[in-house]
């Protein structure tokens, strides 16, 4: 579990590192196999069963596979794959990342001391962190996506090992939510590409009260 | 049993609000159905209000729930009021609305039974919740009634300025009450009055409800919606926002100081008592200054509400200085003014009705003459004058007079040496008020009636109808009634203030005519002179009939006079436009438009502009800083999607180490 959650925590470095679309897109699918890989280990250390398997199942059938693989048809159609234009340099965005590092642990062991997995509450917290951070510090609309897909995934890691295991149902809402907004981001981003000849949201600017 | 009268007359007036549903075609029928019904309510309410007056009726409170309906004869004072002032200006309405045919006429008679019901729920109301509803109604009702000639852009601009300035009220008093409430055992009347206020807490309930009602009653530096509203809303409406509406401020003001907050301090009084002053003072001479007749009228109102709310100052000043019952009389001076104002502007605004009606326009400079063309109005008309002037023999008479007497009082009885300060400030602002007031009638009068015609519109002025005609002359006789035989009236008046707030002062209603020598009004040596003086004037004109023979036109320097030779409003006003120039400020601008020579043919041109100082001093000023405020605010709000999402972010990492730091 650990080796998996330092795996994870790399990832979602590079992923702050990453300026290419179709890189960023197979980063965030490796990202979410280990998210997959940590909902099994969990559903195992429980004690198999059909509730055991289910989410992680799930998560590779939605977060895996076709996330990414909606994302990436939306990036054939587009010309311009690079995150060029990025005003906000790279670096501040990895820096960001890693203070968010160190301040997800000093608040955790505040609020929490002596939890058990605290690694793995502390890198979901910085998970959250850096989402929000791609959000605000990417202007490319698929970049954006990436970075709540991140937000997503850390919020689901906090669920699962802070409630080790939700109920079935309440999963399958989750699982639906998440698909249901990827689905809408994939057309407003294709609507984007259509109206504007471009994905960056700085376009969108004009529409100001 | 007492209650069902006053539903009925709700019901009456729901009748007149369902005539907004009747088709355009029917809109004359819609019209005086409007009118019939809102006349009808305000007679019930005129009839019960008078029964729980004259201790006929038990008032007893109606319940649902937490909500109740209740009228003691604080109320049952304000309820006669609005009922009597609701009947005269329907009757008006009747002749005048007529001109607003195919103009929404059917929505100026529902509106207006809204508001004549509104104001009587407001006063009726037995608890918080029910007031400020219905205090609301009746500031949306009146907002709409004011902006009911929408085209203009003037209208909606004064409209829009009243909802902003009667929200900040209606805020005001809802701290007041919401304060009063928490520290009692509910939010109805009977239990707030036993509230636990600390003094503190006290003086601020006290200072947000004086706020608030000083904002609608319209007192000085709260007023600069009211010269505004009342020239923009058709004329019976003024009447009735003028007559009726700005005494309901004093309702609720005396419902906070004689229920809720019974121990008073004394800077509280000299609040409301300078307040009144000033406003009085400064009311006036701005009414002096304006050409506009419904402005005139309107800071007239301003003056009025500033004696009213000067004399219930220096009841309270009373109060908590001589102690005893001496309070009674400044109040008995502000409910008797309130009465007799409410009565002469309710007629002064039908008189600029009709006037309006005959020229179509206010512009007092365009009229002259006019007592040829409207000889009843101007009958009525000077009636008002005389009355707003306070001249004996009027119901205006008796209000100042009363004030007068209640500053006397306190300058005789009063306790500190600081009492006779303020006593010798508030009369000589009175001194000047009351003067001022004179001048601003003959000239309101005079430029208006007399003379020669000033322009065109004039010459083919034409007398109002009948319905119009007979509600000025109600209001004339009931002018000259309350000023000569007003021992009914203060009798009556004396029991509200007698039973509910425990001050007795026997006698009042001898003060005037027979009473003590110190407070008598119309005392032997006036009657003598005022005989005197109107022998002298009868023997004048009849000596003048013979002297004056000679018809043709001397000393005119070979010049025929004409209607430009008149004095002007303007320049009526102009020795005193002099002597207060440091209040008010005046912008002049003369330019020559053509200057062929250094003395003849030259073409001036002259333009006056009095800026309203409280305007200029506090309300522009906050506009302006607000405005720059939100040039500062606009930059949080870039329109980027991102910087928003960054706020978020931002919050939840406060949120994050504010939880680490204070778990």
């Amino acid at each position: 579990m650990e080796f998996l959650v330092v795996t994870l925590m790399f990832i979602v470095f590079l992923q702050t590192r990453i300026m290419d679309l179709k890189r960023g897109i197979f980063c965030l699918s490796i990202q979410s196999a280990l998210i997959a890989a940590a909902c099994l280990a969990v559903g195992m250390s429980h004690g198999g069963g059909i509730h055991a398997f289910l989410p992680g199942m799930l998560t590779i059938a939605v977060k895996v596979i076709f996330i990414p693989y909606a994302i990436l048809k939306v990036v054939r159609q587009l010309s311009d794959e690079k995150e060029i234009a990025s005003d906000i340099n790279v670096n501040y965005s990895t820096a960001a990342a890693a203070c968010f590092l160190a301040l997800s642990y000093v608040v955790l062991d505040s609020l929490l001391p002596g939890v058990q997995g605290r690694d793995i509450v502390a890198s979901s917290i910085f998970m959250i962190m850096t989402g929000l951070t791609l959000i605000v510090m990417r202007s490319r609309a698929i970049m954006q996506m990436i970075g709540l897909i991140t937000m997503e995934n850390g919020i689901y890691l906090l669920g699962l090992i802070m409630t080790e295991g939700l109920p079935l149902i309440i999963e399958l809402g989750i699982f639906l939510d998440v698909l249901i907004a990827v689905v809408i981001l994939v057309i407003l981003t294709s609507r984007l590409r259509l109206s504007f000849k471009t994905t960056d949201t700085n376009v969108l600017r004009k529409l100001k009260g | 049993m007492m209650m069902n009268i006053f539903f009925m007359a709700a019901a009456c007036y729901v009748i007149g609000i369902f005539t907004l549903l009747l088709p355009h075609r029917w809109q004359k029928a819609a019209h005086y159905t409007a009118c019939l019904a809102a006349m009808t309510g305000s007679a019930l309410v005129t009839y019960n209000a008078a029964l729980v007056l004259l201790d006929l009726l038990q008032p007893a409170a109606v319940h649902w729930g937490s909500y109740s309906l209740a009228c003691d004869k604080w109320s049952a004072a304000f309820l006669l009021l609005t009922g009597c002032a609701g009947i005269i200006t329907s009757i008006y309405a009747l002749g005048y609305a007529l001109s607003y045919l195919g103009k929404r006429l059917r929505l100026l008679g529902a509106l207006w039974n809204l508001f004549l019901g509104s104001m009587v729920f407001v006063v009726l109301a037995g608890d918080a919740f029910s007031f400020l509803l219905f205090w609301e109604i009746m500031a949306v009702a009146s907002f709409l009634l004011v902006n009911h000639e929408a085209e203009k852009r003037v209208t909606w601009n004064a409209a829009y300025q009243y909802l902003v300035m009667t929200h900040i009220g209606t805020a005001a008093i809802m701290i007041a009450f919401l304060l009063t409430g928490t520290y009692s055992a509910s939010f109805a009347f009977a239990d707030m009055a036993d509230n636990t206020l600390s003094a503190g807490m006290g003086s601020i309930v006290f200072m947000a409800a004086f706020i608030g009602f000083a904002l609608k009653a319209g007192l000085v530096p709260l007023h600069v919606w009211l010269p505004n509203a009342h020239p923009a809303a058709p004329s019976h409406v003024s009447a009735l926002m003028s007559g009726v509406m700005l005494k309901i401020a004093l309702y609720g003001f005396g419902r906070f100081v004689f229920y809720f907050l019974p121990a008073w301090n004394y800077w509280w009084c000299i609040i409301v008592m300078l307040a009144g002053l000033i406003s009085a003072f400064l009311g006036v001479l701005y009414a002096q200054m304006e050409t506009d007749i419904k402005r005139i009228l309107a800071y007239s109102s301003v003056e009025n509400m500033g004696i009213i709310f000067a004399a219930f100052g220096c009841g309270m000043l009373l109060q908590v200085t001589a102690g005893g019952s001496w309070g009674t009389i400044g109040f008995m001076a502000a409910l008797v003014h309130c009465y007799n104002h409410s009565v002469i502007k309710v007629l002064m605004f039908m008189s600029a009705g009709s006037i309006m009606h005959a020229t179509g326009s206010k512009n007092l400079e365009l009229f002259g003459g006019l007592l040829r063309k409207l000889p009843y109005t101007a009958a009525c008309c000077f009636a008002g004058c005389m009355a707003l002037s306070a001249l004996p023999f009027t119901g205006g008479f008796i209000g100042e007079w009363m004030t007068l007497q209640s500053f006397i009082t306190l300058a005789y009885n009063g306790y500190g040496q600081d009492i006779r300060l303020w006593c010798s400030l508030a009369f000589i602002l009175l001194g000047f008020t009351g003067a001022l007031a004179l001048g601003c009638f003959v000239r309101f009068f005079g430029i208006a009636f007399l003379g020669r015609a000033r322009s065109q519109i004039a010459e083919q002025a034409h007398e109002s109808d009948a319905f119009m005609l007979f509600a000025m002359g109600i209001s004339t006789v009931l002018i000259f009634v309350l000023g000569i035989y007003s021992a009914p009236l203060l009798t009556v008046l004396s029991g509200v203030l007698a039973v509910d707030t425990a001050f007795y002062m026997p006698g009042i209603a001898d003060v005037l005519q027979s009473g003590g020598e110190l407070l008598q009004a119309y005392g032997a040596v006036l009657v003598l002179v005022l005989a005197v003086t109107a022998v002298c004037f009868a023997v004048a004109v009849s000596m003048a009939k013979k002297a004056y023979v000679a018809s043709d036109v001397t000393w005119n320097c070979g010049t025929i006079p004409t209607a430009r030779q008149q004095y002007s409003a303007t320049g009526f006003s102009k020795p005193l436009r002099r002597a207060f120039d440091y209040l008010l400020k005046p912008k002049r601008e003369v330019s020559y438009v053509r200057k062929d020579n250094p003395y003849f043919g030259r073409l001036l041109s002259y333009k006056l502009e009095i800026p309203d100082m409280i305007t200029q001093k506090l309300y522009l000023p906050l506009q302006k800083y607000f405005v720059v405020s939100s040039a500062f605010l606009r930059r949080l709000q870039q329109g980027s999607v991102r910087l928003y999402v960054s706020y978020v972010m931002a919050a939840m990492i406060a949120v994050l180490i504010w939880g680490a730091i204070y778990k």
